[in-house]
């Protein structure tokens, strides 16, 4: 599909307004990642805001927007008052807290968002922060650090919560946010999972139907911490068998690379992420997927005593190496 | 005294807002200037706190996502700080591809502020004619890919190529998945590095003939400023003399080299191998050795009831909102009891000194496109300064990258790539590296194979920590109030017809065409309902790159306006 095709044919330009409440602004530098159609072509060809610089840029987005102080503030006000042709997309990067604990434009950032939920057609947690809370909200979480979703249901916009499209994953992806954007701009809703997550992106378990490296997993080969680079990471903590998302298909960066690649997957597009099963990161799963929400119809019993097994040869092909090589050193 | 606000500002990391008390000056032409200014960022998530009891190793992991825009420096600080707390030396192959992960990473950092940061107001200054200037006023589609835009559009491409290479060996960016504790679990493989280089030499490029050019046309066209502000404020006032610092300069180092990594690197008073070194820089005295035990932060206008002075091993955090004068959720760190600047110019001034030479050999073609020079303008640091050691860096990191990817290829595959340690029972250990915003340093220590304390020494509680023990202002408070900072009537337009004629026009016409508030761009209305242009203040904020994420929080005591609801159990600002 020419995306670019797409948006041209739509005509009915989509007006954005791209907020960021307690973030690290990743999730912003990593939708300038997006490759096709990349970000220049994005901004021209697909977002026509109300600000003439230096691109045709959203209305509001604080990192690359021309404009600040009392002339920013005035075009989210013009955003939210827009009743004018196109559709109106609030995207929202960062966690929600409690009040007191982000400030923006003179006002806390939560009466932002309250008002641009209300006068948005869609609305986008665009990363794990504004979809599930993120690592803010991980144990010791102090400012009260929530998801888009749980805040406007907070505030009594439970009609708000449920028209969210979370795109978690930290930070999230270019193509989940691009993609997202076409579908919506063609006036198709993306089909959710129960998170909200289009099952698009988030539909395809990442250890079981995706993975390069499960080959490896299912002989019995484990990439170990100082042996081997060799093999299935599971052995080094790797979460890919409790997460959902396309890393290994999609991949980040042009394609170039995902996180197993070069270490480890650490389960980032997940709600309960970073605690929970998801932590400590570098230790290995305690169970094997058999608690995992893995469709009993593909997975059975069967597979996971068979995996078991595997791994259980494979320690003592392991324990019979090492000690074949100390002998050899002998 | 009129004073006005700009709340909130584009083009940074996070949340910053300034407010600034201005004053008519009959010396300078009757105009107004800025005697006093205060800044405050307003976003508190608490990394210090969920680290505490975590697996000593998921830190690397959860300090990348303090910042998005600098994850790759948090995740380099925290692997130093475990490596040291493990007591695991990286092998050479190990160190080699972190820093072609930093240096590529740096690639993209820098460029992408001067660009698409601060460039559309440096675009303004200097002009039609100069090149290819910064600001792309041309719009649409295909406007944007020629003429004045089209360095813009490059530098959007540029840093997406060279995050390529950040991915390559760091699983993805932003968030890389690589770095560990004695080393990286990436494979240091010869396809990698191919695959790096054949990336990396477009970047290398666009660095060397077109950024490097743009910056002597930024400095070419600082000329023509000074002959306008010298017909209007009867004194020649270039960029070098706005955003002036106080001249002392702080730097970690980084990027070592793989020998001597023990005795050179380990041992942070020397760092004198590694690409960029370590030290302090004086304007009066020039260079002296790091001395990391003279790193001290100050509390006493900061919402803490802990002494003053104390190091970060030491440092506490018993948050009281209530604590009479405080103003500032940021401790101000000190140097030897002194106010430090950190960032691009401490870089270059404690590796070069105030005379730049950085070589433009192509990395593959081997031809020589000429040293880029530059002698430092304003030693006490300015505006300029800081925009062209960005630039220094860039093309010193981009030659560097090549370096690195060349010594790996002798390594051949198949070399180790860690020294495993198991988690220690009880350890700390520290890792000072540079942020692009500056000096970093994490401070860990385990107890009982947990996180018992984190701490984060953050460029931006350096650059824009509040008023000492000794009511010495930090580097960003006093920048904007040095005198200088200069508030025209006249708006950005009108600024730009001043400076070339006509240009105000192509500048008005390309700001309106979408829509006609953008004529008002950085104007603000003071109190006495009188527009301002805000332009000068907002160069300056921007050109220390203000990472907000990363820790900000300043108001001068005299405006101690802002409320910030706090729960217990509150210890830090990040």
């Amino acid at each position: 599909m020419d995306i670019i095709k797409v948006f041209a044919e739509a005509k009915d330009y989509v007006h954005i307004n791209w907020l960021l409440a307690g973030g690290c602004t990743g999730c912003s530098v990593s939708f300038a990642q997006t490759v096709e159609p990349d970000i220049i072509r994005v901004l021209t060809s697909i977002i026509a805001g109300n600000s003439g610089l230096p691109i045709t840029l959203p209305d509001w987005w604080y990192v690359v927007h021309p404009a600040s102080g009392s002339l920013g503030t005035e075009l989210i006000e013009d955003w939210i008052k827009h009743s004018g042709p196109g559709k109106k997309i609030f995207i929202l990067e960062g966690v929600m807290q409690q009040e007191g604990f982000c400030d923006f434009g003179g006002r806390d950032i939560r009466e932002w968002v309250k008002e641009s939920a209300e006068a948005a057609d869609h609305l986008i947690a665009f990363g794990s922060c504004s979809a599930f809370g993120g690592i803010p909200h991980a144990k010791g979480n102090v400012t009260g650090a929530m998801s888009l979703q749980n805040f406007l249901r907070e505030v009594d916009m439970s009609d708000e919560a449920e028209r969210v499209i979370n795109l978690p994953r930290c930070p999230g992806h270019p193509d989940s946010l691009v993609q997202t954007l076409v579908s919506l701009i063609q006036g198709v809703e993306p089909e959710l999972d129960g998170y909200n997550r289009p099952l698009a992106f988030y539909g395809r378990h990442i250890h079981n139907e995706q993975c390069p490296y499960r080959p490896f997993y299912d002989r019995g080969i484990f990439a170990n911490f100082g042996q081997s680079v060799q093999g299935c990471r599971f052995r080094l903590g790797c979460k890919g068998p409790i997460t959902w998302a396309d890393c290994p298909t999609r991949k980040w960066n042009k394609g170039r690379a995902f996180c197993i690649d070069t270490g480890i997957c650490i389960g980032c597009s997940e709600p309960a992420w970073p605690d929970g099963e998801f932590s400590p990161f570098y230790v290995e799963l305690s169970s094997l997927p058999t608690v995992l929400s893995i469709p009993a119809e593909t997975w059975g019993t069967a597979f996971v005593g068979a995996a078991g097994a595997t791994i259980a040869i494979h320690a003592i092909h392991k324990a019979l190496t090492k000690k074949k090589k100390e002998e050899g050193k002998e | 005294m009129p004073t006005f606000k700009v709340d909130p500002m584009s083009r940074i990391e996070g949340h910053l807002n300034i407010t600034c008390e201005i004053e008519k000056k009959p010396e300078l032409g009757n105009e107004y200037f800025v005697t006093e200014s205060r800044a405050s960022a307003t976003m508190f998530r608490g990394f210090e706190i969920f680290l505490n009891g975590r697996d000593p190793r998921d830190a690397i992991l959860i300090t990348q996502r303090i910042c998005g825009v600098c994850p790759n420096p948090h995740a380099m600080a925290s692997t130093l700080a475990l490596d040291d707390a493990f007591d695991a030396i990286p092998p050479p192959a190990a160190i080699l591809i972190r820093n072609i992960v930093d240096s590529t990473y740096y690639l993209y950092d820098h460029l992408i502020h001067f660009y698409l940061l601060i460039g559309p107001e440096l675009g303004v200054l200097m002009g039609p004619d100069r090149g290819a200037p910064i600001i792309p006023p041309v719009l649409g589609n295909e406007g944007i890919k020629q003429g004045i835009g089209s360095h813009y559009y490059e530098c959007a491409r540029v840093q997406r190529k060279v995050n390529e290479v950040v991915a390559l060996w760091g699983g993805k960016f932003p968030h890389i998945a690589s770095y560990y504790p004695g080393g990286v679990l990436v494979e240091p493989t010869l396809e990698r590095v191919a695959d790096s280089i054949a990336t990396l030499i477009y970047a290398w490029e666009f660095i060397a003939l077109t950024h490097i050019e743009d910056i002597k046309n930024l400095i070419e066209a600082n000329e023509r400023l000074k002959e306008v502000t010298e017909a209007v404020l009867g004194a020649r006032v270039g960029l070098e003399d706005i955003g002036v610092g106080n001249g002392n300069f702080l730097c970690f180092g980084m990027l070592p080299q793989p020998w001597n990594y023990e005795s050179d690197w380990l041992d942070t008073s020397r760092r004198v191998n590694s690409i960029i070194k370590a030290g302090t820089w004086k304007a009066d005295i020039g260079k002296r050795p790091l001395d990391e035990n003279k790193i001290t932060e100050d509390v006493k206008y900061s919402f803490y009831d802990v002494p003053d002075g104390l190091h970060p091993w030491d440092g506490q955090t018993i948050p009281n909102r209530q604590k009479p004068d405080a103003y500032s959720w940021t401790k101000a760190p000190r140097y030897d009891d002194e106010v430090y600047e950190v960032g691009p110019l401490a870089r270059m001034l404690i590796t070069q000194g105030l005379e730049w030479r950085v070589p433009r050999i192509h990395p593959v073609t081997g031809e020589d496109y000429g040293d880029f020079v530059y002698t430092v303008k304003n030693p006490k640091g300015s505006v300029l300064d800081r925009v062209v050691a960005r630039a220094a860096t860039v093309m010193i990191c981009a030659n560097a990258a090549f370096d690195f990817l060349k010594e790996l290829i002798h390594m051949g595959n198949g070399v180790s790539n860690i020294n495993l340690k198991p988690v220690p029972k009880e350890a700390q250990g520290r890792g000072l590296w540079e942020a692009p915003r500056g000096a970093l340093s994490h401070w860990i220590k385990i107890r009982d194979y947990k996180i018992a304390h984190y701490q984060a020494v953050v460029p931006g509680t350096w650059n824009w920590s509040p008023r000492d023990s000794k009511d010495r202002p930090g580097p960003g408070e006093a920048a904007i109030q040095c005198g200088t900072t200069w508030i025209p009537t006249l708006n950005v337009p009108q600024i730009a017809n001043a400076l070339y004629p006509g240009w105000g026009d192509t500048v008005a016409d390309a700001l309106t065409k979408l829509n006609p508030k953008f004529a008002n761009l950085n104007m603000e209305k003071t109190e006495a309902e009188e527009y301002i242009n805000a332009t000068i203040p907002l160069l300056i904020v921007r050109s220390f790159d203000p990472c907000l994420a990363c820790g900000v929080h300043l108001i001068t005591p005299k405006h101690r306006t802002h409320v910030f609801e706090v729960s217990h159990g509150l210890s830090s600002f990040i």
